[in-house]
């Protein structure tokens, strides 16, 4: 018995031995992506190189159509190049920490999916690799519009270009056309009109005294500040000085549909999720997304449902969420990479990405093609482009996004602050 | 005794709140199956409905056939038992360490053990992975299993503290007299003793290791995915998918249970079939 | 009992446990309380410095560190307090002896084996303020005539969310004290029976105090595991609406998941003491009792 006993115990020892010894000799192991691929043996000039790439898909469909574009990629390409996609969970930006953990780790991916709101706190660990030489070098250099190398520039706090541009999403308000028949307006033109029609648009149907239908679904979680910020902009205020009383007066407009029960009583903790739901269902009449669920809202609605860009105030301004590739800085064949994010950007990879996920090519020759010219929701976004922004990106904006703005607007919404206050906090806390 | 009279205590000490409770703790679970098969435009539809008009398993094939969540389960289920069956042996026999033997530095890693629990894992993510790849075990179930068994042990240890120490030792000592060692006391007598023990703190580890996020979606790639970080890829940036989501928590479920009705019976047993009618 | 001092045993019992804890966990800890004396943001990584106590006055002027810690002591108290009852209860309930037993055992366990993803998920559903079929229920039943949108308001949010933790956490306790009342001798029932003992006598008498050790270390590692658990709230709110449903985990969760790593160990430092001051009556009982 004691044989048993002490086998247990040196069994536990070995593991945990195990355990410890490794770390000494850490330094030999090569890093596991340097494995060989087996694609591309005709193409005896260069050697074979494996990219690993991480990414997230909005949903399984999306997912299929990533793991095609990688398929095609690895077939197609002529220098030899296996890219081997993993994709990781969006855990509500959950996805950034990820990446950002382990490329501190010292593992991490070659290349990665992206969102620009990330990038100070990774330039500031220069953890992504400057893609200046790559982006003048490259014959396709002009296909994308200067504007979006510029957004990506501003986005890093640097002077260099640290994310490849790869598709964008502009909102715009999404409407019910019989609904605006059945009382009798027209689609908004100005600012005024548009706060007028979430009013009118607040009805009883059946007459029990509750509201059935509100005019607009109001997005209060997370991800919130995109719709809300062309209100702040609507009255002729901006992010720049958010406790001036234009931006102020536009807070006041996003507390008073609230108040005055114009967006549902769920609002401070609607995300995408509920508003959609929310304006599928029929319960509300306007919400402010992207193309991304266009192809929903079609099969939900056939003609009954169109599109039109956040009307004009004093000022006017949408939001340009976006979507990028990065090269680490550990990337070992950064030349093999940016063939990689260039195909997605440009190439074929562009095309398939956007036809199947109705987001806005940055390509202008994909923008061309009749896909794009002939669909409603797409000239909705077209049309946006020329006022599309993003909030100023700064070291504290994705804190600001995840917790400061949701909460902060929660006691607004309800009334525990005022407009000035919550635009007090607001401003310092996004230039802290 | 009167027949009756044990049947209406049965009603009210028994029956009553067993319905009472399994409710409650069952509801959300029906919730969730129903959610499963409802088609999206009922599950948002003006009714709320408690059996859907219309049922649909298209979501279980979908998950069986191109979501490949058999796969999940499947890493989920190696890394699990792992984790389950390392930090048992350890524990148990630190437990009865700590219960058994007075030593030199005794008290101070009990302590030891019980503040590593507080600490918040957010904050070892980094340096763990960093160790994890230093260990060349990084995207390999050994990463995730040896990061659970950090904390599920200290865990253990405590909790088959405390049941040992409510434990009578006589019996022990009565083998000891007779002459058995101490190894052969403790796997005659105590082990024995223990199994109600053991299988509750290995039901406890089981479901840690089974439901943990925050390590498995670090520490593992797409070939070691384990079910919760498959489960929270079906919610991306344009909704949830509810039926691929409420579908996979269903046969993740249903699993553990079947294991559990089987484990459970070990929860009875212990006694009965140990020495205490010594 | 006690043992021949000097025996090298109990050390070897323990290495396995200890030297897995510590090769992993012991740095990392080290690292974070390292951390909580320096400006350790990693938003900022130039500006790294130690910076001696300004984390902890920081926190002290932080009214949503005071808020968050209130709120996380009545988490605790009604998280734990009514898992603890509500688990006694039907491990009592599943200790007797009816038909179907082990499925009712089994199915029981459901809350805690359900992923904390979907937990967090399908809680949202039922608390819905539109679609939601606790409403559904109550408008049924005529106890309400309008829908509450329980997870949006301020008042009804860290209930709604109290009450899902209580549901996940009733079958660790139901488990672990059923496994603890299998280790009580029949013959002392028995005993108390021949004496003509009520049920309660027998409950307060016998079932309690020998499971003293049993319910002490239970309840004290789960006040520890609820305290420290975010996911059930982070996936029904992440700490929100205007911060109602924030507790110093989540608050914590929060601050790391923004790198900023010094404030946050900051935190978990204090959340440590404080649950350790909460370990330690029980630890000064225990360790004199045993030296008794």
């Amino acid at each position: 018995m004691k044989k048993v006993l002490a086998a247990l115990l040196a069994g536990g020892l070995v593991l945990s031995t195990v355990g410890c010894g490794g770390s000494s000799k850490s330094e030999v192991v090569a890093t596991p992506d340097q494995s060989a691929p087996v694609a591309a043996a005709e193409e005896n000039k260069k050697e074979p190189v494996t990219i690993k790439h991480w990414y997230w898909a909005d949903n399984t469909e999306y997912s299929a159509v990533m793991q095609d574009i990688v398929k095609k990629f690895n077939e197609t390409n002529e220098s030899g190049i296996t890219v081997v996609a993993e994709e990781y969970p969006w855990d509500g930006g959950g996805y950034s920490n990820t990446l950002f953990s382990a490329a501190m780790g010292g593992g991490g991916p070659d290349t990665a999916s992206w969102k620009l709101t990330s990038t100070p706190l990774f330039t500031a660990n220069n953890l992504l690799a400057n893609l200046d030489d790559y982006i003048a070098n490259w014959d396709q250099k002009d296909d994308i519009d200067q504007n979006l190398y510029d957004i990506m520039k501003q986005a890093g706090g640097t002077e260099n270009i640290h994310v490849m541009p790869w598709n964008t999403q502009i909102l715009y308000v999404y409407y019910r056309p019989s609904m605006f028949e059945e009382v009798g307006i027209e689609v908004p033109k100005t600012y005024e009109e548009f706060l007028t029609a979430c009013e009118k648009l607040t009805r009883d149907t059946d007459g029990d005294g509750k509201t059935d239908v509100y005019g607009f679904g109001m997005r209060g979680a997370k991800g919130g500040q995109e719709p809300w910020g062309s209100f702040i902009h609507g009255r002729g205020g901006n992010f720049e000085d958010m406790t001036s009383p234009e931006s102020v007066a536009g807070m006041q407009d996003f507390i008073d549909l609230y108040q005055k029960g114009y967006v549902p009583p769920t609002a401070p903790t609607d995300g995408f999720n509920e508003i959609i739901a929310n304006f599928k269902s029929g319960r509300t009449a306007m919400t402010i997304h992207h193309t991304g669920s266009s192809a929903g809202m079609i099969e939900t609605f056939g003609e009954d449902v169109s599109a039109f860009p956040f009307p004009a105030g004093k000022g006017q301004w949408t939001s340009m969420g976006d979507t990028e590739n990065v090269i680490f800085e550990s990337c070992k064949n950064k030349d093999a990479a940016f063939e990689w994010v260039a195909y997605l950007a440009t190439g074929e990879g562009q095309k398939i990405w956007c036809e199947a996920t109705g987001n806005v090519p940055v390509s202008k020759t994909v923008q061309a093609l009749d896909f794009y010219q002939n669909n409603k929701f797409m000239k909705a976004s077209i049309e946006g482009m020329s006022y599309a922004g993003i909030l100023p990106i700064l070291d504290t904006t994705t804190e600001w996004i995840s917790v400061t703005w949701p909460n902060t607007v929660g006691f607004a919404l309800t009334g525990e602050m005022t407009a000035e206050e919550t635009m007090k906090v607001l401003q310092e806390e996004l230039y802290k | 005794m009167d027949k009756k009279h044990i049947s209406f205590g049965k009603i009210f000490g028994l029956y009553l709140p067993l319905i009472a409770i399994l409710l409650f703790l069952l509801f959300p679970f029906y919730w969730t199956f129903i959610t499963s098969i409802k088609p999206e435009a009922e599950l948002y539809g003006s009714v709320v409905t408690y059996w859907p008009k219309n049922t649909t398993f298209e979501a279980y094939r979908k998950l069986f056939f191109e979501f490949n969540f058999l796969k999940a389960m499947g890493n989920s289920l190696v890394v699990t038992v792992s984790t389950t069956v390392l930090s048992l042996v350890v524990s148990v026999l630190a437990a009865y360490a700590f219960s058994r033997y007075r030593f030199k530095g005794r008290k101070f890693f009990m302590v030891m053990f019980l503040t590593n629990n507080m600490f918040p894992t957010v904050l070892l993510l980094i340096p763990l992975y960093a160790i994890m790849r230093k260990l060349n075990i990084l995207y390999t179930p050994g990463a995730l299993v040896l990061a659970y068994t950090t904390f599920t042990i200290p865990f253990s240890v405590w909790l088959m503290n405390g049941y040992m120490n409510d434990l009578p030792s006589s019996l022990e000592e009565a083998a000891l007299v007779d002459g058995a060692n101490r190894a052969t006391a403790f796997i005659k007598i105590i082990l024995p003793m223990l199994t109600p023990c053991i299988v509750a703190t290995g039901v406890y580890i089981f479901m840690n290791a089974w439901n943990e996020y925050t390590f498995a979606v670090m520490f593992t790639n797409e070939a070691n995915r384990t079910i919760p970080v498959a489960l929270k890829s079906l919610i991306g940036q344009l909704g949830v998918q509810w039926d691929l989501l409420t579908a996979g928590g269903i046969i993740t479920i249903i699993p553990v249970c079947i294991l559990f009705f089987f484990a459970q019976k070990r929860l009875v047993e212990g006694l009965t079939a140990g020495a205490v009618k010594g | 009992m006690q043992e021949k001092k000097a025996s090298i045993w109990p050390y070897l019992l323990i290495a396995p446990a200890l030297i897995i804890v510590i090769a992993v966990v012991f740095i990392p800890v080290l690292q974070a309380i390292l951390m909580s004396f320096q400006s350790y943001d990693l938003r900022r990584p130039n500006n790294i410095a130690f910076i001696g106590f300004e984390n902890y006055i920081g926190l002290f002027n932080d009214k949503l560190f005071w808020k968050s810690l209130f709120r996380t002591f009545i988490w605790v108290g009604f998280g734990v307090g009514l898992q603890f009852i509500f688990g006694f209860v039907l491990a009592l309930i599943l200790n007797q002896s009816f038909r179907g037993r082990g499925i009712v055992r089994a199915v029981s366990l459901i809350p805690w084996v359900t992923p904390g993803v979907l937990i967090g998920l399908m809680w949202r559903w039922i608390y819905d303020g539109n679609y939601g079929v606790l409403n559904d229920i109550l408008m049924r039943l005529h106890i309400i005539n309008d829908n509450i949108p329980f997870l949006s308001k301020a008042s009804t949010a860290f209930p709604s969310v109290i009450l899902t933790i209580i549901w996940q956490g009733i079958p660790f306790f139901a488990i672990m004290i059923l496994a603890g009342l299998q280790g009580i001798s029949q013959d002392m029932y028995e005993a108390a029976d021949i004496d003509g003992a009520s049920k309660m006598q027998k409950l307060f008498r016998i079932t309690i105090p020998s499971l003293k050790n049993t319910l002490f270390i239970t309840v004290l590692l789960r006040i520890i595991w609820v305290a420290n658990s975010v996911d059930v709230i982070f996936n029904m709110t992440e700490g929100g609406p205007s911060y109602s449903t924030q507790t110093l985990s989540v608050y914590i969760f929060n601050k790391g998941m923004a790198m900023d790593l010094g404030y946050a160990s900051a935190m978990s430092l204090i959340l440590t003491i404080i649950l350790s001051a909460v370990a330690i009556p029980y630890l000064i009982n225990k360790f004199r009792t045993e030296e008794e």
